[in-house]
């Protein structure tokens, strides 16, 4: 293990330590989590005012756009989280990049489907093939490949290592594949709805916005102590630590 | 023992050449399968849309690039397969020369042994669906960067996968995103010659990222298959 | 001849406290050994017992998972290695649709070398003459070991890895993987050679190590 990484990284990526942490720091999250979602769901659906061109249909960007920040985030997370698990065959790092794909493919796959049942409204129809959602799906196809070369090795840990090294692909390729979405879009003088428009966007529907973006970091906090606790169990199974656990629990 | 000679880096290679190309040609057989499958599906598209002229037209370019992609896709499996299943891999990580170079020149037997007959194909199938001539040129030239890409490109995606069961819908998944680019450029300059546009940008842009592509897969290569192998 | 001596003394091969885990659980308990040029180390062990394993670790192809491998007094490196040992596995490396001369001559040429007038003797040797040009897929399971093991002497590698090398073959292919190891072992070579019985060596008494699952 490289010296430079400081000491407290170093003791907090041993996984009883981790397990012990991610068991104290769930429960807050979540709450939090839950919280935040309905303070900003309220702002969003209740208190903000109608937009004067959309109506009521606007409102589905307070779940549209914190999970299209989500999917991005957390693919960012993948990406360092493998780059980190490959270069110091760390195994939090590994868990933490091979736990992070479900969450992050669903909330692309909320992105997308939020994003058509809104473009229906918008532009009528359920799909357009506009720039931003096409590189959505790409980025769908990318979790997707992600968790499926995972499962494909029966070796986890051999699976992870080569699952992290398609998300750094996968990093580099995100770029280039919405530049060419959009060179594609120009070409094809396709339908590009500007979403957000160029004006400013109002307080009273910008701070629910903000505060559910919060509510969904907070979710995908406890989401993925919640899957590498579990997976750190499953992996570490014969050990000592785990079996002080497993007696602990089995006593009444 | 044997004598100790210098190893050197260019005979290693023409050996790899030499042994691959050497090894399709007693498989014969199998060079003609992608081809087989591009006709087929070109074929396929008028029977399925009608014939009428400008809409084949429109289309040609499009199909042509897709079909030939796809049939690509099908050979891409075996790329690693028969080494990985009789031990040749092995030998090929083990001998003294950079495993990337190596892998390069499997990379290049195999495009020359089962693009190089799609890109040859490419210009009847097109005739097929009525491509117009002036368009030819355009589609050649972005086969000839675009099935060296995916060529490039499949290769790291099956070394990650030569680890596992096999499995060609996986390869399909993860080569989705990444021939994205490819298809869309490679279709853009044909698109762009058939409408007497210049279309020399979008094949320059092919051009580019090949060159940065045959630098750096046969690396990303072999670290895969470093991956993919240590269990 | 003090410098001679160093030399000598500086072993080709030495481990220390050597694992390899799979998941979390070691294939074999921690091994030490040295390996000298010239000496040869069997490595004895059941079905599953971690023999494959370890020469693959040897080989370079696994990652050490715990202790240490040097390799001519240096730690061991790609780089420093590769050329310099052969591997021999239970997958002979053979393209079943190439004959024994052209998989030979691939495999030397990985090597960079050129070696088209020592390859009919090294398939002599191994008792292939009139079938140099046979593809190796008509051949037998012995005779596909025989055209394998004619790779050995033609490579100039000093440490042959060589897994059951004594599966699939006769009494005389037998007694040829030993005349092959003892000219290998005489002209300064070294080897590490794994089987699942108890392996008779004639050329002289063998290191040995048993694994345990």
């Amino acid at each position: 293990m490289s010296t430079w990484i400081p000491l407290w990284m170093h003791k907090l990526a041993s996984p009883p330590t981790f397990y012990r942490v991610a068991g104290a720091i769930r429960p807050w999250a979540l709450a939090l989590a839950l919280l935040l979602g309905a303070i900003g769901l309220y702002g969003g659906l209740v208190l903000a005012p109608p937009d004067y061109q959309q109506g009521d249909a606007y409102r589905i960007i307070f779940i549209h756009v914190p999970s299209a920040w989500m999917s991005m985030f957390i693919y960012a997370v993948m990406g360092v989280a493998g780059f980190v698990a490959l270069i110091w065959r760390l195994k939090l790092a590994e868990v933490v990049a091979m736990q992070s794909a479900p969450i992050g493919a669903a909330f692309t796959a909320i992105t997308l489907a939020s994003g058509s049942l809104w473009g229906k409204p918008m532009w009528g129809t359920w799909w357009t093939w506009d720039a931003r959602l096409t590189s959505e799906l790409v980025l769908l196809f990318l979790y997707l490949g992600v968790i499926g070369l995972y499962h494909a090795f029966e070796d986890r840990r051999q699976g992870a290592r080569a699952a992290s090294f398609l998300a750094i692909i996968g990093v580099i390729n995100v770029p280039i594949v919405h530049f060419s979405v959009v060179w594609w879009n120009t070409l094809h003088q396709g339908s590009t709805v500007n979403v957000f428009g160029h004006s400013k966007m109002a307080w009273d529907m910008l701070w629910p916005l903000l505060v559910v973006t919060l509510a969904t970091k907070f979710y995908y906090a406890a989401s993925l102590c919640a899957r590498a606790r579990t997976d750190l169990l499953d992996l570490e199974g014969g050990k000592d630590w785990v079996r002080k656990i497993a007696d602990a629990e089995a006593r009444p | 023992m044997a004598e100790r000679v210098p190893a050197t880096v260019t005979t290693a290679c023409a050996a790899m050449l030499r042994r691959d190309l050497l090894l399709a040609w007693r498989q014969r057989g199998d060079l003609a399968m992608p081809v087989l499958y591009a006709v087929i599906v070109t074929v396929l598209f008028p029977f399925a849309l009608g014939p009428d002229l400008a809409l084949l037209q429109r289309i040609a370019g499009g199909v042509v690039l897709v079909t030939v992609l796809l049939a690509m896709l099908l050979a891409l499996d075996a790329m690693f397969a028969s080494d990985i299943e009789d031990g040749s891999l092995e030998q090929l990580l083990l001998a003294p020369q950079p495993p990337a170079l190596l892998l390069g020149m499997k990379i290049l037997a195999h495009w020359l042994t089962t693009a190089l007959p799609l890109i040859v194909i490419a210009p009847v199938l097109a005739g097929m669906l009525h491509l117009p001539t002036a368009a030819m040129p355009a589609l050649v030239l972005a086969l000839l960067f675009a099935t060296p890409l995916l060529s490039l490109l499949g290769a790291v995606l099956v070394a990650l996968t030569a680890g596992t069961r096999r499995s060609g819908m996986l390869l399909a998944l993860m080569l989705l995103p990444l021939c994205v680019p490819v298809v869309i450029f490679a279709a853009g300059a044909v698109a762009a010659a058939q409408q007497g546009l210049p279309w020399l940008a979008p094949i320059a842009w092919l051009a580019a990222a090949f060159i940065l592509t045959v630098v750096l897969a046969p690396l990303a290569c072999a670290a895969a298959l470093r991956i993919a192998l240590d269990s | 001849m003090e410098a001679m001596t160093a030399v000598c003394a500086t072993p080709l091969l030495q481990a220390r406290q050597l694992t390899f885990h799979r998941g979390d659980e070691p294939v074999f308990a921690p091994l030490d050994f040295v390996l000298h040029t010239g000496e040869l180390l069997l490595i004895e062990g059941d079905n599953g017992s971690g023999k494959t394993t370890l020469l693959r670790v040897l080989a370079g192809l696994l990652h050490v998972s715990a202790g240490t491998l040097h390799w001519r007094g240096a730690p061991w490196q790609r780089d420093a290695v590769a050329g310099d040992l052969v591997f021999l596995g239970h997958q002979l490396g053979q393209k079943l649709d190439l004959s024994p001369r052209e998989n030979l001559a691939f495999a030397t040429g990985l090597h960079g070398q050129r070696a088209e007038p020592s390859i009919t003797d090294a398939l002599m040797r191994v008792g292939l003459s009139g079938y140099e040009d046979e593809p190796v897929r008509r051949l037998s399971a012995g005779q596909k070991k025989r055209a394998a093991l004619a790779r050995l002497p033609l490579l100039p590698a000093t440490l042959w890895l060589l897994d059951e090398p004594y599966a699939n073959l006769d009494r005389h292919g037998i007694a040829l993987v030993d005349r092959l190891l003892e000219s290998h072992l005489t002209g300064g070579g070294a080897a590490l050679v794994s089987s699942h019985s108890t392996v008779n060596f004639h050329g002289g008494e063998p290191q040995r190590i048993r694994l345990h699952g």
